[in-house]
């Protein structure tokens, strides 16, 4: 290695170390919970190696029915069992019982404790269950991926939730809509803020300038607090519309769809305008002049010379807003309401509330692979887009 | 509308040309109307976010600067976001100047990893910030919100900084080194000033990116580490009363005190004229 | 270690320099320096000089080979430590530092104190004569003016040899002219040895003490001015310096430094040959414009009759384009003292020159 990428590498170094130890390990160990599935197989060691090696014919070998309880009642004693019941509960609902039921009552189980435990509940005498079993020895799953995409892993293969089960095509579907709208009202509001604030003289473009910077400088959170006081029944606008009799009682605002658009149009417009205005500053005005004295009336020339070359301001810009849009939380938190959520309130809401963090992981993949995918189809059809060109 | 040729002195108004200015004036009051709405609210004498405002006083403004809470979010912030521009800036810096002056190939690569924090969604990297730093027994700590802020806004001081390199002349570099000025020297003497500008804009970017940043706070912070974000956040939550306006207001002022620094620093810079010599360059 | 004074300052042993381990940008170059010497490497972009020159200053290091210099290799020696002043094409001065601090800066690296740096600094303004504009920033100076201060930063710390990257290619041509005099005493004045890069053949004609032609990543000559002028060693060095007409046949007869020469229509050329190009072997008759006779004057063993293609008036001068010996573009500069001569287009006239002023040359090396 020449002296030069000896010098360079140890100026990059630290900063390699820091993003691999506090981001790309992290992110990694995170994702990869999506389909780790090993609550059963340390919980329930002996009980996996038999399962493993039975065949999944009938019912497993005596053994593994005294081995269970056995291994449930100690970890129920240590009070180690919590993972592997909220993994099988989460698989199929009513497990847990199932499981602590026997746990309860392994002192009590005469030998052979196959036919005892059988006796308790006939569930254990269905092989359908111990294959389920069979299944969470793992060490991996793709339980939490399908969960994810409104399916389930069973021993007939992968089965489709029905519509009215379905939870997170439709989030993912909600979530896809909501920034998608929310980047194309984005764009036509660009548009000509840009193009005015490109064309005014300096002093007067500077000023309008600032009116953009402003809000992009302040927090998102305060901008969607403003938006949360401002919404409110008791707030100004409908202080104002009643004031005027332009509505007889307040607007329902907050916790709408409608809210959240507003509010996530005005957080991210201004990542819409500076890529937008930076190019249209960059186009000389030689070309509409030659386009004119070529004889291509004022429409033609916008459609033909001025769109195609502010096109690239515009797909950067609505990249950079739908990328961010797909990731929100805070705004439809705060001012939208439970059918207005996207995909991130999800990942908080099983990382915090629900406490499975194979389905937090599971969202956060699949969030990631749909970002991921838009910036690939980005590079494809816009030509010549480069991420690092959005200048913000 | 962008069909009329843009004739320097030739400003007639009109209709078209009118409606656009109108359409512009309308979207931009959008932009900053909500944030000035902030200020009378927060200046209510009543209990209530409401306008008119039944009187006017500086109740909560007391309120935030008497409460324990307050103060102490607004001191974590200041820690954590003076912190975290600290680390950014000076790791960010020397690695846009390493992967300026290296010759290796797959640098696009390298630039992609380093600045996927910013383009992975902010609710992925809190809970994997979430899970790794309990685990390192760093979660609930202003270090550990620290090293994750700092992760999120590195990739704001290393693009700044590459960005005002990609104006930075070679060659310059070459002349310090014929000179006799050795690479840590020419660095020093050579490269820091005339890159200062995208330096202290990055600082700036990283700052506010720290000073901004709620979401990773949400899962990592306990009330101890509360920030300013964070405790905005409990409130609106909590119970809705005009200490927050007073809050956003002040955070509103602080934004506006950021961007004037970084358009003087932009200005400064420019006039300075930091830009290579010569008539070729 | 001191080396003897009468050793080359240079020496390049067979330096070769490739960027992708497969082309080579510079072949196996061979040549040395004299301390003192005003050394100018010609030749076309792309034809390795400018390489040879970054690896000179320590901006890139050779594939293969050793550069010595002064008495010692530099081969793993870091362009800060080798002590030698570059010129830059943009001159690259600090745009953050006045013209004092950009004169200072070599100084303060090489340790020298205050009060002598200050009284160093002043008189290499003085040198270049901008002792007024010491308080300048670079950028409120004009072209002319930053390539100064570039020269007299390049020299103030001293170093034995200075290397000169285009220095004068962004100024215009009466600047350039003046400044190509002004560079030539201080040379002079100093007896610092000065390596130049140029594509401009008139500066590298004026300027040096000997010219190395470049192509191809090749010397194809290293001589003095004049010598590369009156005796280019071969095609690609004719047709590069000066302007040559250039017509293709093979040597028919060698007869000491002469020799016959057929050309591609048939007809024989008396020509000098100073490479030993065998006979049978193709070679390109080389002969410049200001050199062909035309008229009565047109007399001796090199006699043609040439067909007026076009006539082109310049003032001073007027140019001929001929038919003549295969080739439509044969050109004739012509001076006339008593008035121009009644020529026509379409005319046939008679052509020739004296065999001392042809050449017959083989082809450049590659």
């Amino acid at each position: 290695m020449s002296r030069r990428n000896l010098l360079a590498a140890a100026l990059i170094a630290p900063l390699l170390l820091l993003v691999t130890l506090s981001f790309l390990v992290p992110l990694g160990a995170t994702l990869y919970r999506a389909v780790d599935d090993s609550e059963f197989s340390t919980t329930l060691p002996r009980t996996t190696a038999l399962l493993r090696a039975w065949d999944g014919k009938d019912l497993p070998p005596d053994a593994a029915f005294a081995a269970i309880v056995e291994e449930l009642r100690t970890a129920q004693q240590n009070q180690e069992a919590g993972a592997v019941l909220s993994r099988l509960n989460f698989e199929e609902t009513g497990l847990r019982s199932l499981l602590l039921q026997a746990a309860r009552a392994s002192a009590r189980l005469a030998p052979p404790v196959k036919d005892s435990l059988i006796a308790l509940n006939p569930r254990w005498g269905e092989p359908e269950l111990w294959r389920l079993f069979k299944r969470a020895t793992g060490p991996w799953t793709s339980l939490y991926l399908l969960r994810s995409l409104d399916m389930r892993p069973t021993d007939k293969g992968i089965v489709h939730a029905g519509a009215e089960d379905a939870v997170f095509l439709p989030l993912f579907w909600r979530t896809f809509e909501i920034s998608l709208i929310v980047t194309v009202i984005c764009a036509l509001l660009a548009y000509p803020v840009a193009y005015t604030l490109s064309i005014l003289p300096q002093g007067w473009a500077n000023a309008g300038m600032m009116l953009v910077l402003i809000p992009f400088w302040t927090s998102i959170l305060v901008r969607t607090t403003a938006w949360f006081i401002i919404l409110q029944r008791e707030g100004p606008i409908n202080a104002l519309l009643l004031a005027f009799d332009i509505v007889n009682q307040p607007l329902t605002m907050i916790f709408t769809r409608f809210a959240v658009y507003l509010a996530m149009v005005h957080v991210l417009l201004p990542f819409a305008i500076l890529p937008l205005y930076g190019v249209m500053k960059g186009i000389k005005p030689d070309y509409m002049r030659a386009a004119a004295s070529l004889g291509a009336p004022g429409w033609r020339r916008f459609l033909r010379i001025y769109l195609p070359l502010t096109m690239p301001g515009v797909a950067a810009g609505s990249l950079m807003v739908f990328m961010l849009s797909v990731g929100f939380y805070i705004t439809p938190a705060l001012v939208g309401g439970s059918g207005d959520q996207m995909v991130s309130y999800f990942i908080a809401f099983f990382t915090n509330t629900s406490v499975n963090w194979g389905m937090a992981a599971a969202l956060a993949t699949l969030l990631m692979a749909m970002t991921a995918l838009l910036v690939i189809v980005a590079r494809l059809i816009v030509p010549g887009f480069r991420s690092g060109n959005v200048k913000v | 509308m962008a069909g009329t040729v843009p004739s320097a002195p030739a400003r007639k108004l009109s209709a078209g040309r009118l409606a656009l200015a109108l359409v512009t004036a309308l979207i931009l009051l959008f932009l900053v109307a909500p944030i000035v709405v902030v200020f009378p609210l927060s200046l209510s004498s009543g209990e209530l976010l409401v306008l008119p405002a039944p009187g006017y006083s500086l109740r909560w403004y007391e309120d935030f600067f008497t409460s324990s809470r307050w103060l102490s979010a607004t001191w974590n912030s200041f820690v954590v976001g003076i912190a975290t521009m600290i680390l950014a800036t000076l790791l960010g810096t020397l690695a846009a100047f390493g992967i300026f002056l290296g010759r290796f190939p797959g640098k696009a690569l390298l630039l992609a990893i380093l600045s996927l924090p910013m383009v992975t969604p902010v609710i992925v990297t809190a809970i994997a910030m979430y899970f790794s730093l309990s685990l390192v027994g760093l979660g609930s700590t202003l270090t550990g919100l620290i090293l994750a802020h700092t992760v999120l806004s590195v990739p704001f001081a290393l693009l700044t900084v590459l960005a005002s390199l990609q104006t930075f002349d070679q060659n310059l570099l070459r002349a310090a080194a014929s000179l006799g000025a050795n690479p840590a020297i020419a660095f020093r003497r050579v490269v820091l000033p005339l890159i200062a500008p995208g330096v202290a804009t990055g600082a700036l970017f990283a700052f506010a990116t720290s000073f901004d940043e709620l979401i990773v706070a949400l899962f990592i912070a306990s009330p101890g580490q509360f920030t300013l974000p964070r405790q905005m956040y409990a409130g609106l939550r909590e119970f809705l009363s005009p200490t927050i306006a007073a809050a956003a207001v002040l955070l509103i002022l602080f934004s506006v005190l950021l961007l004037a620094l970084n358009e003087f620093i932009r200005k400064r810079a420019q006039a300075r004229g930091a830009s290579p010599s010569g008539p070729t360059a | 270690m001191s080396p003897n004074m009468s050793d080359p300052i240079i020496v390049f042993d067979k330096v070769t320099k490739s960027y992708d381990g497969t082309t080579q940008v510079v072949k196996s170059l061979d040549f040395a320096v004299e301390r003192g010497e005003f050394v100018t490497l010609l030749g076309p972009s792309g034809s390795g000089k400018t390489t040879t020159l970054m690896m000179l200053a320590g901006f890139e290091d050779p594939s293969g080979g050793t550069i010595t210099f002064d008495g010692r290799p530099l081969n793993n020696v870091p362009a800060h430590r080798r002590g030698i002043g570059v010129v830059f094409q943009n001159y690259a001065l600090f745009p953050h530092m006045s013209v004092a601090a950009n004169l200072s800066f070599p100084m303060e690296m090489q340790g020298v104190g205050r009060a002598e740096r200050e009284e160093r600094v002043r008189g290499a303004l003085d040198m270049v004569k901008l002792g007024h504009l010491a308080d300048r920033r670079p950028t409120q100076l004009s072209g002319g003016q930053q390539q100064r201060v570039a020269l007299a930063r390049a020299l103030v710390f001293r170093p034995k040899l200075v290397l000169m990257d285009e220095p004068l290619g962004a100024l215009d041509k009466q600047l350039r002219e003046h400044m190509q005099l002004e560079i030539k005493h201080i040379h002079e004045q100093l007896g610092v040895t000065v390596v130049y890069v140029t594509h401009d053949q008139g500066e590298a004609l004026t300027m040096s003490n000997r010219v190395a032609v470049f192509h191809h990543g090749r010397i194809q000559q290293l001589a003095p001015p004049t010598e590369i002028y009156e005796k280019p060693a071969n095609a690609f060095v004719a047709s590069f310096i000066g302007e040559n007409n250039k017509l293709d046949g093979t040597i028919a007869a060698r007869d000491g430094a002469q020799c016959r020469l057929r050309l591609s229509d048939g007809s024989e050329v008396r020509a000098m040959t100073g490479t030993d190009l065998p006979v049978g072997a193709p070679a390109v008759l080389a002969l410049r414009p200001e050199k062909v006779l035309i008229g009565p004057a047109a007399a001796g063993e090199n006699r043609f009759d040439a067909v007026i293609e076009e006539l082109v008036y310049y003032g001073d001068h007027t140019r001929l384009r001929l038919r003549l010996g295969g080739s439509d573009s044969f050109t004739a500069r012509l001076t006339f003292r008593d008035g121009l001569p009644a020529l026509q287009r379409g005319e046939r006239i008679p052509v020739g020159w004296a065999t001392a002023n042809c050449l017959a040359l083989g082809p450049e090396e590659s």
